[in-house]
């Protein structure tokens, strides 16, 4: 056997590092030093992954899955009804009225919500102006919290709806609108945390 | 007595198809782990990783998910759908992963370059922060067969259905990334290749 020939059997990922060298590689001491090399690179790589063999995605994550699951097989999450009942009795919170005038002038069907991304996550703890009083400075594509609206707690399970809302609706809000525009429909992501309500939204295109 | 062998995960997706809850629950739990590990691998970023391997498990929620058992495992399948996901954030990124060093891992590297030989140290700290950093600087269709089949564990066949390529492939990139991986732990034996290595550039 040549040294090719030794190559092509791939001998380094046969046997780890210690073991009992292949014949060629007892005769070739270029062979047998490359392959011991081979085998410790292996060893090395082994510890790589031990290091991290632990890590895995964050509890939100399943979370997230398993309310997008819900939703895709029409299963109602096991603490709805508990959520649902004190709902009525904060009808009269402001935070109900904004979410609730959003909804109602949905256009057309509503698409099933859609857990947040780990980034559209980061740029709603991002979004400035959580409780905060006066006008808030917006920015394109950020959330805007709604007012009265709670900030999401860090391991909230919340929801991403995409609807479509006359740009009169930005009013509300603090962005310009010309009154000739006002009935034109806009694209907005709404968030919506665990208890169902809406706690913020964005526009898609300004 | 006799223990009743664990759901295979074509019985637990069917399950799940038919919205058995526990079903989900169970088959995500079994492979969140190694998709997360190979998006962050791939990625080296936590952020990715998590986007990552929640897009993996809504395709698979959806029905027209695509999987079929004929050709490969759900596992192989899983691990395509997220190495396409990183690659997209990896483009959308313009390819680029910067390495750079902090002060810790500057002296593991300065003090792994003083070593005569260095992968005598690779199973110690500072030679796995050094090997860690080489694989993430391979280029990527290297550095996604080491991180499938050295640090996954997972078996040439289903790395082929991930990566989309004949098994000889990846037997044959594994090997040259072995290659690579050596030639950069030489490289670092000299102090010289430590600034070099600030940033890496990785183009993809």
């Amino acid at each position: 056997m040549n040294c090719r020939d030794f190559w092509d059997t791939m001998p380094e990922l046969q046997d780890g590092p210690g073991a009992e060298a292949p014949p060629h590689a007892r005769e070739c001491q270029a062979c047998a030093a490359l392959l011991d090399e081979l085998r410790r690179l292996e060893a090395g790589l082994r510890s790589v992954a031990a290091g991290c063999v632990r890590a895995e995605a964050p509890a939100r994550v399943e979370a997230r899955l398993l309310a997008a699951f819900r939703s895709e097989a029409g299963l109602a999450a096991p603490h709805s009804r508990r959520w649902w009942s004190p709902l009525a009795a904060w009808g009269a919170m402001a935070a109900v009225v904004a979410a609730a005038a959003m909804l109602l002038f949905v256009h057309e069907r509503r698409p099933a919500p859609q857990p947040l991304t780990a980034t559209e996550l980061a740029a709603l703890d991002w979004a400035d102006g959580w409780q905060e009083e006066g006008d808030v400075e917006t920015t394109p594509g950020e959330f805007i919290p709604l007012p009265n609206a709670a900030r999401p707690a860090p391991s909230e399970d919340v929801n991403l709806v995409r609807v479509e809302v006359p740009r009169s609706t930005m009013i509300a809000l603090g962005y310009p609108v010309a009154a000739d525009q006002g009935e034109d429909l806009v694209q907005a992501d709404v968030v919506l945390g665990s208890d169902g309500l809406a706690r913020a939204v964005r526009f898609l295109d300004e | 007595m006799t223990q009743t062998p664990p759901d295979t995960d074509d019985e637990l997706l069917l399950r799940m198809r038919s919205g058995d809850e526990q079903a989900f629950v169970a088959l995500y739990r079994r492979r969140q782990g190694a998709i997360y590990r190979f998006a962050l691998h791939m990625s080296n970023s936590a952020t990715v990783a998590e986007d990552v391997t929640q897009e993996v498990f809504l395709a698979l929620i959806r029905e027209d998910c695509g999987y079929d058992p004929g050709r490969g495992t759900l596992s192989g399948y899983l691990f395509g759908i997220a190495r396409k996901l990183v690659l997209r954030r990896l483009e959308r990124s313009r390819s680029e992963v910067a390495l750079g060093l902090d002060g810790e891992e500057e002296a593991d590297l300065i003090e792994l370059a003083a070593s005569p030989d260095p992968l005598t140290d690779l199973t110690r700290k500072e030679g796995i922060a050094a090997l860690r950093r080489a694989v993430q600087a391979l280029p990527r269709r290297y550095r996604e067969v080491v991180a499938l089949c050295d640090l996954e564990e997972v078996d040439y066949a289903e790395a082929a259905h991930a990566l989309g390529c004949p098994i000889g492939t990846v037997r044959s990139r594994l090997h040259r990334a072995r290659a690579l991986l050596l030639e950069k732990m030489h490289q670092e034996r000299s102090p010289r290749s430590v600034g070099a290595l600030r940033p890496v550039r990785c183009w993809i």
